[in-house]
């Protein structure tokens, strides 16, 4: 009886040593939108920011919770909650993370789960979210629609001040089973800016397009689920991180799913094939002035050319800090353009945004920020639903928000 | 009154110990200063000095190891507290003392003793571009340059081998040790004769508030 006792005492002091080592982080933001009458993609509209009328928001609501699992590995899981959207509440990553201690130069390191590739100088805040403007970039608004990595990631990497070097280099290779309805988004509503990130089962919704509905036509449900495996291959993306000191960095990565284009699954959704090269650049002018950029250019395909697409998307970012206050300013530039075999299926799209930012960290774990943007853009797959295909919308959000680490 | 008399007796002899000085000042073969750099005094005779009792701190402040370069006597506990509100996981592969400590947020760490003397070099496994060292030498007659690559030390007199260290430095460690005898003030100005290793310190002057390492 004792010896059990004390077996279940040690158990739990054993439990409470394994509790301390989890490390809980989150952030809490809820907003005022000032938005224009407009019908947002995420209410099945055709509209690209998130919110649709004037209200209070939960705009994000994130739990990171980290935990080491011995010297080299960590498993490390983001879920969140959202007031839109199909899927509520979800995990948005979730990886185990290898990382053994090496005085080599040249390390070794892996992850595996669901995650994001590291292409974005954008994203660099908790839960992947940015910590300059709230709307984000066409290019990262779509990547946390759409693309998520189910696999294997493995990476060499090499920190300069270990070698006495400025420069510091890393190499990713992974492949990944899963999200071959990539694309589906940016080919039909086009390319969008906003902040909701899908989750692990997630459904995004869009218009009702008839050419896309219609079963003598393409038929194709008014939604995709981005992260199903239709095929049954491999995808796979490579990497490369330039950075000299901690002032400058360069990322390079091409991304391809490998997905055939021909399978379909009972639901109807297809593979698209689709394949980009993305570019991203960060230099710190000043230590508290910044220049980030990232640029993508690729293609989807879909059927047997039933949907073809050349898609390219740019972003600049200059952000400035004063003491507890940093402002960011964001021009974006974005483009589908469809050369495919069905012409009354016309997908083609683009437009470009301009998104300012104001966010005063005034106390420890609170911050509040105003954001002012703008943009402009047109797809000619709203004439099959009667509406205007240029349109230009307007959103004011007021930010109140809590992060702990 | 023995207590007493007793006291100003062991602090009259203590001053006549420490009556004595050596300022070195550290100069690079392109005659400019050098920062940081740890000169020590080793008595020609073998001297079985006393356990340091005072605890050395190696912070982590701004994913950064503060100091830089700590020196501490042979026998020392260096504690190795999170100032940050991240996770750290201090490493060193140096024979000199090989550990990890896997540093959370509000956990304090026991200090680790430090029984051998020689360098140990310091990483951390989460930030790959922290960078720091800790120099063990067997005396207690140590300290670091100033800006202007000035230090003076209090030591007793008599005879020493003059040693200097910083991690930059290439010259010879043997062919830059100096004898030295000292009785009264003593001064010396040492020059590199090879080039120092890059400075990096543009890793810690320019930091970023947002990192993905994190």
């Amino acid at each position: 009886m004792r010896c059990k006792a004390l077996a279940a005492l040690a158990g739990c002091g054993l439990f409470i040593a394994q509790l301390q080592a989890i490390e809980l982080s989150g952030v809490v933001q809820a907003n005022l939108t000032l938005a224009d009458d407009a019908n947002s993609f995420i209410n099945d509209g055709t509209d690209i920011l998130r919110f649709d009328e004037s209200a209070f928001n939960a705009q994000q609501a994130v739990l990171r919770a980290q935990q080491d699992l011995g010297s080299s590995f960590t498993l490390d899981v983001v879920a969140n909650y959202y007031q839109d959207g199909e899927q509520n509440i979800g995990f948005s990553q979730a990886q185990l993370l290898y990382k053994p201690l090496s005085q080599d130069t040249v390390k070794f390191k892996a992850r595996a789960g669901f995650f994001y590739p590291a292409m974005s100088l954008e994203n660099v805040d908790l839960g992947w979210l940015s910590p300059f403007t709230y709307t984000q970039s066409a290019i990262n608004s779509w990547i946390g629609e759409e693309l998520r990595t189910a696999g294997l990631e493995l990476s060499l990497y090499s920190p300069g001040r270990a070698r006495r070097s400025p420069w510091s280099w890393a190499f990713h290779a992974a492949a990944f089973k899963g999200n071959d309805p990539l694309g589906t988004v940016i080919s039909w509503r086009g390319f969008a800016m906003h902040d909701r990130q899908s989750l692990n089962n997630d459904r995004l919704n869009f218009a009702p397009y008839p050419t896309v509905i219609d079963q003598d036509i393409i038929w194709h449900p008014a939604w995709v689920e981005p992260f199903h495996e239709i095929d049954g291959r491999l995808g796979f993306y490579i990497g490369a991180h330039l950075d000299y000191f901690k002032q400058s960095s360069f990322r390079y990565y091409y991304y391809d799913n490998m997905a055939d284009p021909l399978a379909l699954n009972d639901q109807r959704l297809y593979g698209w094939r689709t394949k980009f090269h993305s570019f991203a650049a960060q230099h710190k002018i000043t230590a508290d002035t910044r220049i980030v950029s990232q640029l993508m250019t690729g293609s989807t395909a879909m059927g047997d050319r039933f949907v073809y697409a050349d898609f390219d998307a740019f972003y600049l970012m200059l952000s400035h800090k004063i003491d507890k206050h940093r402002v960011s300013f964001r021009f974006d530039r974005f483009r589908v353009q469809e050369d495919d075999i069905i012409p009354i299926d016309i997908n083609s799209s683009d437009g470009f945004g301009f998104t300012l930012a104001w966010r005063y960290s005034w106390r420890e774990n609170w911050q509040f920020g105003v954001e002012q943007h703008y943009n402009k853009n047109r797809a000619q797959n709203r004439t099959t639903l009667g509406l205007n295909p240029e349109t230009e919308q307007s959103q004011t959000l007021v930010v109140l928000q809590y992060r702990w680490k | 009154m023995k207590k007493i008399l007793a006291g100003l007796l062991l602090s009259l002899v203590s001053s006549q110990l420490f009556a004595d000085s050596i300022s070195v000042n550290l100069k690079s073969n392109k005659n400019r200063p050098v920062f940081q750099a740890v000169v020590y005094l080793e008595p020609m005779t073998s001297v079985d000095f006393p356990r340091p009792q005072a605890v050395s701190v190696m912070d982590q402040i701004d994913s950064q190891f503060v100091p830089h370069i700590l020196a501490v006597q042979r026998g020392s506990l260096v504690s190795f507290p999170n100032s940050d509100s991240i996770k750290h996981h201090v490493y060193s592969f140096s024979p000199t003392n090989t550990f990890e400590l896997q540093l959370y947020k509000g956990l304090k760490a026991a200090p680790l003793p430090f029984e051998k003397q020689g360098e140990v070099e310091l990483g951390c496994n989460v930030h790959d571009w922290m960078l720091g060292y800790i120099l063990v030498v067997d005396t207690p007659y140590f300290a670091k340059t100033d800006q202007k690559g000035t230090v003076e030390i209090d030591v007793p007199p008599g005879e020493y081998r003059l040693k200097v260290w910083h991690p930059r430095i290439q010259d010879d460690e043997v062919t830059l040790a100096q004898t030295v005898n000292i009785a009264g003030e003593y001064s010396l100005d040492l020059k590199l004769k090879r080039d120092l290793l890059e400075d990096l310190t543009d890793f810690e002057s320019n930091q970023d508030e947002f990192s993905d390492y994190d």
